[in-house]
């Protein structure tokens, strides 16, 4: 009796045990999460939009189909990252993510109020701050992004109107960039 | 050698619901992570970075990049109002009202989460393009072959999934909160079945 009582009780612990460490390792295992995807599809500090979900392709899983999305998969190594963009709509949005798909910031059309924008995406307490910061007599409303990761996402939100808004809606995004060119970088030196 | 097998049979049994409940609570959700507002379903916490363990590793799993849940919501339902699997031999009628959302979407997928070919090429309604009656409230119907007004085609066979996001959403908490329940989510009734 007591021997079943402390097989059962060891199986429970264990199975627990492995419950935890298959759910916190997850993250770190899962072949395909978001991050593996846009890093396929990406190279780092440049803006891409991502073709239309379509029945035959999407290039993240369920894609809204009636979204245009652009991403850019910034990498703060070398310093802030400039991301450009129109914003047509009060509908669009960005949100910047971490590697493991956290959404650490993101701001709509509607509390822009502006049709392009600019944001410096730096690493928190860095020179980024400090160059925007610089800057903000050449650019109104430059938007600086604190991100707590070196390496991430920001993603670009643009909703359809109606279908027939899409090749405007795709044109404008293909517009927008993210690079390593800071605003004002030709006037420091 | 009993001992030994003995021991062998413990650890098989102890992986299988270690792994079993782990797979299952980052599958199909529980209580902890998954609100259920009549067939839709929505991980409360995607997004956030303070999220908890099982809706990270969902996340994961699911590569998807959903806005943080303060401000953005995506409902699940692969199953109509009484909770049977929803199919494409079936016909359903959704009626919605009016979603205090800056925009919402909703989108058919098949049951692996490809959208479904069709010739009208649709795939989805959203708040600014689908045919409204004059109370704001509106009814998308699912069905194989055309139908007058917000027809969302469905696939020869298999099952479907439906996905209702809202962006910008007003009171996420309320949505989320029992006693609001399922106000503002669509229903999902079977009409007729072939």
């Amino acid at each position: 009796m007591r021997n079943a009582l402390f097989t059962t009780l060891t199986i429970i612990f264990l199975a627990a045990f492995i419950h935890i460490v298959a759910v916190l390792s997850l993250p770190y295992l899962a072949p395909k999460n978001a991050w593996a995807r846009v890093t396929a599809l990406t190279d780092e500090n440049q803006m891409i939009v991502l073709p239309a979900a379509s029945p035959s392709h999407q290039s993240l899983p369920l894609m809204a189909p009636d979204v245009r999305y652009g991403v850019c998969r910034f990498n703060l190594d070398n310093g802030p990252v400039r991301l450009s963009t129109q914003i047509l709509d009060d509908l669009w949005s960005i949100a910047f993510y971490t590697p493991s798909g956290e959404n650490f910031y993101a701001i709509t059309g509607r509390e822009l109020k502006r049709s392009q924008i600019e944001i410096i995406i730096s690493t928190q307490n860095e020179v980024g701050v400090k160059a925007g910061a610089s800057l903000l007599d050449e650019i109104e409303d430059l938007i600086v992004v604190d991100s707590p990761v070196r390496e991430g996402i920001a993603l670009i939100r643009a909703p359809l109107l109606g279908p027939s808004y899409a090749s405007q809606t795709e044109a404008a995004l293909q517009q927008g960039s993210c690079s390593k060119n800071l605003p004002g970088a030709s006037l420091q030196r | 050698m009993r001992t030994l097998l003995k021991f062998l049979l413990i650890f098989i049994t102890a992986l299988t619901l270690g792994l079993g409940s782990a797979w299952y609570m980052i599958e199909e959700g529980s209580a902890l992570t998954t609100s259920h507002l009549g067939p839709w379903s929505v991980w409360h916490s995607a997004g956030r970075p303070d999220a908890d363990p099982y809706t990270k590793a969902y996340m994961a799993r699911a590569g998807r990049l959903p806005i943080t849940s303060t401000s953005a919501l995506y409902f699940f339902a692969n199953s109509d109002e009484s909770g049977a699997q929803m199919t494409s031999d079936c016909e359903y009628v959704i009626d919605g009202q009016p979603l205090n959302a800056a925009w919402w979407s909703l989108a058919a997928y098949d049951g692996s989460g490809r959208l479904i070919p069709n010739k009208a090429n649709r795939h989805s309604f959203n708040r600014t393009d689908v045919a409204r009656r004059a109370d704001g409230s509106y009814r998308i119907v699912l069905a194989r072959s055309a139908r007058p007004g917000n027809w969302l085609p469905t696939a020869e066979q298999g099952s479907m999934k439906l996905v209702l996001r809202a962006y910008g959403l007003r009171e996420a908490g309320n949505v989320l909160n029992k006693g609001a329940s399922t106000r503002g989510l669509p229903t999902i009734r079977k009409v007729v079945c072939k």
